[in-house]
């Protein structure tokens, strides 16, 4: 082999060469693998994330839902409770009521008694005073008259 | 030379035909223009897929070309993480566009023997070497570019004194200063002499086989052409892959702080 021009220029070919595949296909290459490498990281660190924030949510979940359940049982026997009261409340102002009415009404009908064994008393009376004047118009002996009346009345 | 006898007649001159570059020029102006025309072309099509490929990247999922380019950049790129300690940027894409150009322009070598000379012969061109790199000048070419960019980096790393000194004291020490200097150029000056000749060698020894089994009975050529077609498969893609090892080995030995 000699040194010739052939050689220069297949030295200045491959120097081109590699400029222009350095230039227009490796670092575009290079830059675009760099950045899926980059997009690919951080979908993965973003996916971490969401699955993170799934069980952080998961779990708030259940708390939740277990404290709505206590205050749903706790709202439960308290009504409970209440409505016990309440019903035991209506059951002693019925009864003491009805006691009441029961008393009055006693009362009542013993003065009505009262008042219609005074009013037959004095009936009984005016009837004996006329039933006596007409035994006295037939019969003089008053006293002895008197006494049977007064018996009879006290009866 | 107008070869219209078959070729069994005159074997040798055959053959002489065949190594024969078409050329132009005399002395140092001496131009082989069928190596530098399928080099150039070959170069020309990387080039244009290349510019293709890189105005139309995505940094999405890849596709096409775009992954093969980028499954061979990952493969030159793993061999330069392991040679070179701190990154450096021009060593991938020389060790990319080596492995490509030298792989197509060997890949030529496939190409039957008398396919392109003979269509050549029709067009009036009487002589032409199909493959580049059975041309010495080609293998040379890259070889020594490689060289200059490794006397580039000594002298960059290690700096002109630094480089000298190297010579000097490596690999006996300082008192065998003229022994280590001898025996450093010619470690030296091997490296792109044996870089470029392994590569032509083994180009031209296949190229030289095809030849000859070009001249055997024509009933016979498929058997031992086929043979050997298959398994140059493998000398040109190993070949390839060689030179581009080396080249990245030589550029980091170069660079390297101190030996």
């Amino acid at each position: 082999m000699n040194v010739t021009a052939t050689l220069f220029g297949q030295m200045i070919t491959f120097i081109v060469f590699v400029w222009f595949i350095k230039a227009y296909l490796w670092e575009p290459l290079t830059d675009a693998m760099e950045s899926r490498t980059k997009k690919i990281s951080d979908g993965l660190a973003a996916a971490e994330q969401g699955q993170k924030k799934i069980e952080q949510a998961t779990i708030e979940f259940s708390t939740r839902i277990d404290e709505a359940k206590s205050k749903a049982t706790n709202i439960i026997t308290d009504a409970e409770s209440k409505s016990k009261t309440i019903v035991e409340d209506a059951r002693l102002s019925a009864r003491e009521e009805a006691q009441k009415i029961a008393k009055t009404s006693a009362q009542q009908l013993e003065q009505e008694v009262n008042a219609a064994r005074e009013k037959l008393k004095s009936d009984v009376a005016a009837l004996s005073l006329l039933c006596a004047e007409k035994i006295i118009s037939k019969e003089v002996d008053k006293n002895m008259h008197n006494q049977i009346i007064n018996e009879v009345i006290n009866k | 030379m107008d070869n219209k006898s078959p070729a069994t007649d005159s074997p040798v001159e055959y053959i002489q035909h065949h190594l024969t570059p078409l050329s132009a020029g005399e002395g140092f102006w001496q131009i082989n223009i069928d190596t530098m025309f399928f080099s150039m072309l070959l170069a020309g099509i990387v080039m244009f897929i290349a510019y293709r490929v890189g105005k139309n990247i995505s940094s999405g999922a890849p596709t096409g070309m775009q992954n093969v380019l980028e499954s061979l950049m990952d493969f030159v790129n793993s061999l330069v993480k392991e040679a070179f300690p701190k990154p450096n940027k021009i060593v991938g894409p020389i060790g990319l566009t080596i492995f490509i150009w030298v792989l197509l322009m060997n890949a030529m070598d496939l190409i039957p023997v008398d396919l392109l000379p003979k269509l050549a012969d029709m067009a009036g061109i009487h002589y032409l070497k199909v493959v580049p790199t059975t041309d010495p000048h080609t293998t040379f070419a890259m070889s020594l570019s490689i060289f200059l960019l490794c006397i580039y980096y000594n002298v960059k790393i290690k700096g002109f004194g630094g480089y000298m000194k190297s010579f000097m004291v490596h690999p006996f020490g300082i008192y065998l200063a003229p022994v280590n200097f001898v025996l450093t150029l010619v470690e030296e000056l091997a490296k792109p002499l044996s870089l470029a000749l392994r590569l032509f060698g083994n180009m031209f020894t296949g190229e030289l086989v095809f030849l000859l089994i070009a001249l055997l009975p024509w009933y016979i050529i498929p058997i031992p052409g086929s043979l050997w077609a298959i398994f140059h498969i493998l000398v040109i893609t190993l070949q390839a892959f060689i030179f581009m090892v080396l080249t990245i080995m030589y550029i980091s030995m170069a660079s390297e702080e101190s030996h």
